[in-house]
């Protein structure tokens, strides 16, 4: 049986205009929100344990369970921290989600923050996304005047400020603790854990930190309940997620479908690979930070346990497809640069490490490796994975380590070949109308 | 012992000349004496003989003042002092951020084993074949640097002196520099013309001589 | 010393223990314990490079890695996934730990994590001042590989830019532990470096507006674990193998850090702060650690000379003795010693004052002082020690409250400085100072301003202690401090300058004991304490003996075996002496270490113009022009002996360098001899058995019979237009001659200027950036001006800064001065 879609957060947004509140209001909105404020803060909470919302951020932890590990009120403030600092390579989410439905994002702010007993709830968005930046602000200026943020929301009494703050462009502050220090003004670096941001948060009070989605994923589960949402998906990883492909596939874009899909009825859904002549090569599953798979893994289901099984993670659902025209070390070399470039410098082996790796991948990639500089690679990966400080040094030896787990040959060849030679850039455009000869 | 009561006529006869034999047989030998110090035997290339800072190819000294040769020296024969060379006052002495202000190696302690030259990380120590050296004194035997740098050659330029333009420490030592640059050249004559009497740092070698 | 000695907090409570193994071996320690730790008191040695005891561990070089395997609930130990950062986890009970020595991977992570360092660090060690003592060279080769595998290009940068004046950075051999940035923002509270950029290129930044000039800046140079920070003085020097390293004592100030003396051949190279948990920690101050250059400068004497013709020339030692002898022989003489002498030396001044020169005229405050200072001395202060109830340091630690009068600890005594401020941050001590301006030290301390004019203090003190009926009542501050002093085990610490302030100390003492709590007494100088109990005062023998008593008369005419009585009348002070000197009733002065302008008093030039001076000094002084024998004395380098800390606590030093210098007290010994009388002070030896042999004696509050009513605060004047009353103290780098020779760290020094409120200002229509005058008493300043919140009509400047030498008025609490605007008036 395939698998269907379940367009819900991405339902409306082939409407003209599907950002503005009447959009949303149109299609259920806020009517979650007026639900809620009428229930008890406790069975909102259990409300989304039940669910089995997992975070979507990428390390797929119980939402409701992270709620619940807040300390009791002790009078003074507690914070909700949406974390939107989407950079991850080819994650592509939750920029689009704010994008064409931010009142998703904003309803479900309300309820979480009012699930928690929160008045003060932050949104820390990319700073690069200037366009999406500012639809948000729109759109919290618009759920302000209708009365769904501010004070006394709908007549309860319960009061709510959302603070929209843009990030100055790094990728470490997406890590929740360097997230915090980064909107408390300071350099976004991780913090030491314990305590956690449960316990001492943001200004070192207790806060709860969510994905984008996580928190856009609580209207529906409200209305429709949590038994609707459990039954989608698979038996530990429930609900839908927002499947983002890209790469040689005929028409990339965002895929809205319970978790355990496969990536082969996924390529389906998306017209099959970009050139039907050439093969699925590597993909990567969750982002740059997770290992990449091939095409033996295409029907993997994709949750998080499956893809686990596998070697790998769910992380994002960032479906980056490649076909056998891409060189994989030039591949995973760019990726490489760009965690040598958003290392925050806070550890040695993140620090240093993503400087060496991605040296010994520039050689490999220009056929002026060496033979020992694969075990090398391997082994600065063995002295990575495990011993930075955050998961961002785990995440960079990813792509290298599954790299040469399945395409240890390819690097082989970049003893000696360049990779313009090995894989010519020609075959992988859609103007060449040469026929190329492609050697891997 | 001689046995008196032998003897024969022949030998009775050249009895008085025999001794003469060891002195005529031994005329046409080879003559094992070395006749020093008319004549003055080579080493061999490795031996072990008084010490030589050396120079690059331009003239800067190799020596960075780390005092490692003193570290080794196992009879505490040398003794280093660095100091910074300073471009501002016209007293570059090496290339890099560090010189030997004073060198000093007592030829009284020394015991010619070779460590010191074997801790040097520029090469800059090395050992000659030359190995006269004796003196009717102990404090001639203390040899200061001006004693033990390396003569200035071909191409070189005596420091102190600018590095060659656009030369990093590190060229120097990928032997990017072969030799002085007319700059170097111009330098050395405008300035040295100004301190005829040589640079100013090393006044205080003599109170630093223990 | 003790008011009220608080007993029940005499018992520490019962610490809570875990036990855990590390590599098999069973150890327990304290709860909340670092593994890092831990590991220390087994004696296994795990690498480390961000950690440090001293500072809130950060977890960011990753070299301390460690297997670590923990129970679950049911008792089951599990390993834990990941090697785990040894100075960041705490233990928990049945911990198993397993480091480099028993574990292969944390053996691996180790050795991986030091190969990952080494990538961009540079091979320069040759001629970096780290070389030979560097824990980057000594972890590398302890538990690094024996080769790298990097062949790629290392980061690099210019060689090293001056973070300071005194601090070189070189970027290229940082490791990035933010040890020094750490240390600043959280121990020093000077958050002036901070590390900057992401990745490899992080590097440690100054901030562009506000230089890296912090007190402590030298601490960063010591705790830095490779060779990024290095001071200019030491650049390029020598090298640690062939340092000779002796321990000593600072004697900068009375704050008694432990010290390490490194020098060569006969020169002092460097000292570094040597870590005495108990006073100093780990730290010291960067007066402490780069003025040592006085003695080695051009001026310092080598032979006793005498004045012929109005010119000193070197003359033997036995000539320049007997020329001091008959010198003082022929007139009444006396002595002054200035507070930077040893506790040995001191106390032979004393002895020579009152056995070979028969006076009790001898007086070790050089500098601002009060006959009611004198009785405090006497009753608080003398005899009180750690072991007699004084405050202590770990006192300090634990308090609730703190009260400083008349005392800015980061200028005058930096390592109270740090022990508030670590009171402050780990154990949230309400720290409230009685002065006219909120200074950047006291808000490092999170404290609280008490305003107060100058010489206003003991009313404040009073209304603190009082029934509540004071016009201060009004202000929140001041509600805070009188509900803060309600907590038992407050502590007030008053300075030196409360002697100016008729009734303060008194007042001091009685809010203290209000509050249930102590009051100590914090001087300046180094060797201020020592000299008060070795009986360098006029009314005080040594060990606190009385002048007054004849009991204690006899006990000490007996110890130094007197052939004739001691004199029984308390003698003059400082300021007496100098009084009497200018009018000629003293005609002979024995001066030891004196900076005459530091006094501040009107007859100092003329009184050493009249008397007969015998100078003992180490350079030439503002003594020197008025001496007619000068007798060279050894440094504090080149002696050994003795300080008091302010708590009382003995803190000997050694000579670092062994010269033909003679200590004070041999000098004395022979000048006595030359009088004729037997001083027994040629050898530390027996001046250490004369002083051990008095039994120690615990301050007797109100045992002298004059002690009488207190005086009554003195009105303080009001300033008419175009006046100001002045405020001043020295702050700790300034124009003081043991500073001397240092450039670069002068080069820190703060620049003068004049602080005032916004309605101070306005009344002269002075905007920020504007010079004023402040002339008075015969002085006159020009410096540029500061507007800050703080006491109206109220103007500070320092006390002797570069062009700003107040000292002459330092003196008069509240003293009025004329403030213009301009340079010109």
């Amino acid at each position: 049986m395939a698998t269907q879609l379940t367009p819900i957060l991405t339902k409306f947004w082939d409407h003209p205009q599907s950002w503005t509140l009447a959009t949303y209001e149109d299609n259920e909105g806020y009517q979650a929100l007026k639900q809620a404020l009428t229930m008890e803060p406790a069975d909102l909470v259990q409300m989304a344990k039940d669910s089995g919302l997992r975070g979507r951020g990428g390390a797929g932890f119980p939402t409701g369970m992270k709620w619940g590990f807040l300390p009791p009120d002790d009078g003074g403030p507690r914070y909700l921290v949406v974390n939107a600092d989407e950079s991850e390579p080819g994650t592509c989410k939750d920029i689009p989600l704010m994008m064409a439905a931010p009142h998703f994002l904003i309803e479900g702010v309300a309820i979480t923050s009012f699930a928690i007993g929160c008045n003060h709830a932050f949104i820390y968005v990319r700073g690069e996304v200037v366009h999406v930046y500012r639809r948000l602000l729109r759109a919290v200026e618009e759920a302000y005047a209708a009365g769904y943020l501010g004070k006394d929301i709908q007549g309860t009494g319960y009061d709510l400020d959302v603070t929209v703050h843009a990030g100055a462009g790094a990728y470490i502050c997406g890590e929740e603790t360097a997230l915090l220090d980064s909107l408390e003004g300071r350099r976004g670096q991780p913090r030491l854990k314990p305590p956690f941001p449960a316990v001492a948060g943001l200004y070192a009070r207790p806060t709860v930190v969510n994905n984008v989605e996580s928190i856009a994923s609580i209207p529906p589960i409200l209305l429709h309940g949590s038994d609707w949402f459990a039954d989608m998906g698979t038996e530990k990883s429930q609900g839908f997620g927002i499947f983002s492909l890209s790469g040689h596939v005929k028409y990339p874009g965002q895929y809205e479908a319970p978790l355990g899909i496969t990536l082969r009825e996924l390529i389906d859904m998306a017209g099959g690979m970009r050139d039907p002549s050439k093969k699925l090569k590597f993909w990567t599953p969750g982002g740059s930070s997770t290992p990449i798979f091939t095409d033996r893994h295409l029907d993997v289901p994709l949750d998080f346990e499956s893809v686990a099984a596998e070697g790998s993670m769910l992380g994002t659902r960032a479906l980056q497809i490649f076909d056998e025209t891409v060189s994989v070390v030039r591949a995973v070399s760019r990726w490489i640069d760009f965690y040598k470039h958003e290392s925050c410098g806070k550890c040695t082996p993140c620090r240093e490490g993503t400087w060496w790796l991605a040296q010994v991948l520039e050689r490999l990639e220009h056929g002026k490796g060496t033979p020992e500089d694969i075990d090398k690679l391997v082994d600065i990966c063995d002295n990575i994975l495990g011993r930075s400080f955050c998961a961002l040094g785990d995440g960079a030896t990813s792509p290298v380590t599954s790299a040469v787990k399945y395409f240890r040959e390819e690097f082989e060849v970049g003893c000696h070949t360049p990779w313009w030679e090995a894989f010519p850039p020609e075959a992988s455009t859609l103007f060449n109308q040469r026929s190329v000869k492609v050697n891997a | 012992m001689a046995d008196e009561s032998k003897g024969g006529f022949f030998s009775d006869l050249f009895a008085p000349v025999a001794g003469f034999g060891v002195t005529f047989s031994t005329m046409f030998r080879k003559v094992a004496t070395q006749e020093y110090p008319e004549v003055k035997w080579p080493t061999q290339p490795r031996f072990h003989g008084r010490h030589q800072l050396n120079r690059h190819p331009d003239g800067l000294e190799k020596c960075v003042g780390c005092e490692l040769c003193a570290w080794a020296c196992p009879a505490d024969a040398i003794m280093v002092e660095g100091e910074s060379n300073d471009d501002e006052a016209g007293l570059r002495f090496s290339p890099g951020e560090r010189y030997g202000r004073i060198y000093q190696i007592n030829y009284l302690r020394c015991i010619f084993c070779g460590l010191c030259i074997e801790a040097c990380p520029t090469r800059a120590l090395t050992m000659t074949n030359e190995y006269e050296l004796a003196d009717n004194n102990r404090a001639d035997l203390i040899f200061t640097k001006e004693q033990l740098l390396a003569p200035v050659q071909q191409g070189m330029l005596p420091a102190p002196h600018p590095m060659v333009e656009g030369m990093e420490e590190r060229d120097y030592y990928q032997g990017k520099v072969t030799q002085a640059t007319p700059e170097q050249q111009a330098w050395v004559e405008h300035h040295h013309a100004d301190h005829a009497d040589g640079p100013a740092r090393n006044e205080d070698d003599v109170e630093a001589r223990s | 010393m003790t008011v009220t000695s608080d007993k029940s907090s005499g018992e520490a409570p019962e610490v809570e223990m875990v036990a855990l193994t590390i590599d098999g071996l069973e150890v327990s320690v304290p709860k909340d314990t670092l593994v890092i730790r831990a590991a220390e008191q087994l004696g296994i040695q795990i690498p480390r490079f961000c950690d440090h005891p001293g500072l809130d561990p950060v977890g960011a070089c990753r070299q301390c890695l460690v297997e670590v395997a923990m129970p679950d609930r049911e008792g089951n130990v599990k390993p834990m996934p990941k090697p785990q950062a040894s100075c960041t986890m705490t233990v928990a009970p049945g911990m198993e730990v397993k480091t480099q020595l028993t574990s292969a991977v944390a053996d691996k992570a180790q050795q991986g994590v030091m190969e990952l360092l080494l990538v961009n660090h540079p091979l320069d060690c040759p001629v970096c001042d780290k070389g030979g003592e560097c824990p980057l060279q000594n972890q590398a080769m302890s538990n690094g590989r024996a080769s790298s595998r990097f062949e790629d290009v290392k980061r690099t940068y210019p060689k090293p830019i001056n973070i300071s004046s005194q601090v070189l950075l070189d970027r290229e051999r940082c490791i990035l532990c933010a040890r020094c940035t750490r240390f600043s923002d959280q121990v020093a509270g000077d958050p002036f470096i901070a590390l900057v950029e992401r990745g490899a290129l992080q590097q440690v930044g100054i901030y562009e507006e506000q230089p890296f000039e912090s007190y402590f800046s030298g601490n960063t140079v010591q705790i830095c674990p490779v060779g990024a920070l290095t001071g200019a003085a030491y650049r390029f020097r020598s090298r640690p193998f062939d340092l000779v390293s002796t321990a000593s004592v600072c004697e900068h100030c009375a704050s008694g850090c432990s010290l390490r003396v490194d020098h060569r051949r006969g020169k002092v190279m460097r000292r570094m702060a040597l870590a005495t948990p108990e006073v100093n920690e780990e730290w010291n101050c960067d007066k402490g650690r780069w003025a040592f250059t006085y003695p080695m400068l051009d001026d310092r004497f080598e032979l006793p000379m005498v004045r012929r013709d109005g010119e000193l020339v070197p003359v033997s030692w036995q000539e320049a003795l007997a020329v001091a002898a008959d010198g003082l022989r022929a007139t009444r003489s006396a002595v002054l010693v200035g507070g930077r002498v040893g506790r040995e030396d001191a106390y032979a001044y004393g002895k020579l004052a009152r056995l070979a020169l028969g006076t009790n005229d001898v007086d070790f405050r050089a500098r601002p002082h009060s006959a009611e200072e004198e009785r405090y001395l006497a009753e608080h202060v003398v005899g009180s020690t750690p072991e007699t109830g004084g405050v202590t340091y770990a006192d300090l630690d634990t308090a609730t409250t703190v009260v400083l009068v008349g005392f800015e600890p980061e200028e005058e005594s930096p390592i109270v400085f740090l022990r508030l401020r670590k009171a402050y941050r780990k154990a949230a001590t309400k720290v409230f100072s009685i002065a006219p301006l909120e200074t950047r030290g006291l808000d490092k301390l999170g404290g609280t301003l008490l305003p107060s004019a100058p010489g206003t203090e003991t009313e404040v003190l009073q209304a603190l202690a009082g029934d509540g009926t004071s016009e201060h009542m009004g202000s929140d501050a001041f509600a805070a401090a009188r509900t803060a002093l309600r907590d038992p085990g407050a502590i007030v610490l008053v300075g030196e300058r409360l002697a100016t302030v008729p009734g303060a100390l008194a007042a001091a003492a009685d809010l203290a004991r209000s509050a249930s709590g102590r009051v100590a007494w914090v001087p300046r100088r180094a060797g201020e304490r020592g000299a008060l109990d070795a009986g360098t005062l006029p009314s005080l023998l040594p060990g606190g003996r009385l002048v007054a008593d004849q009991a204690d008369r006899s006990e000490i005419a007996e110890l130094w075996q007197a052939e004739t009585e001691l004199p029984t009348t308390p003698g003059r002070d400082t300021a007496a002496i100098l009084e009497s000197a200018s009018i000629g009733e003293i005609g002979g002065l024995v001066v030891g270490g004196v900076d005459v302008d530091d006094i501040g008093h009107a007859d100092g030039h003329e009184a050493l113009r009249r008397a007969f001076v015998v100078s003992l000094d180490l350079r030439e002084s503002t003594v020197t022009p008025f001496a007619d024998v000068v007798l060279p004395v050894a440094p504090h380098d080149e002696s050994e002996g003795s300080f008091l800390d302010w708590e009382g606590r003995p803190r000997p030093y050694r000579a670092a360098l062994d010269t033909t210098a003679m200590a004070d007290h041999r000098v004395l010994s022979m000048l006595a001899d030359e009088l004729g009388v037997f001083l027994g002070t040629r050898s530390l030896r027996e001046v250490r058995a004369e002083m051990d042999a008095l039994a120690p004696r615990a301050p007797q509050g109100g045992r002298t019979d004059d002690a009488g009513d207190p005086p009554s605060p003195v009105s303080v004047p009001s300033p008419g237009p175009g006046e100001m009353v002045l405020a001043t103290w020295r702050t700790l780098l300034d124009r003081g001659t043991m500073q001397d020779g240092e450039p670069f760290l002068a080069g820190t020094a703060k620049a003068p200027r004049a602080v005032m409120s916004p309605v101070s200002a306005e009344t002269l229509s002075i905007v920020p950036g504007d010079l004023v005058t402040v002339s008075g008493g015969g002085v006159r300043v020009t410096v540029p001006v500061h507007i800050q919140p703080m006491v109206d009509h109220v103007v500070w400047l320092p006390t002797n800064s570069e062009s700003c030498d107040l000292r002459a008025l330092a003196g008069q609490a509240g003293a009025v001065v004329t403030v213009t605007k301009g340079g010109a008036a």
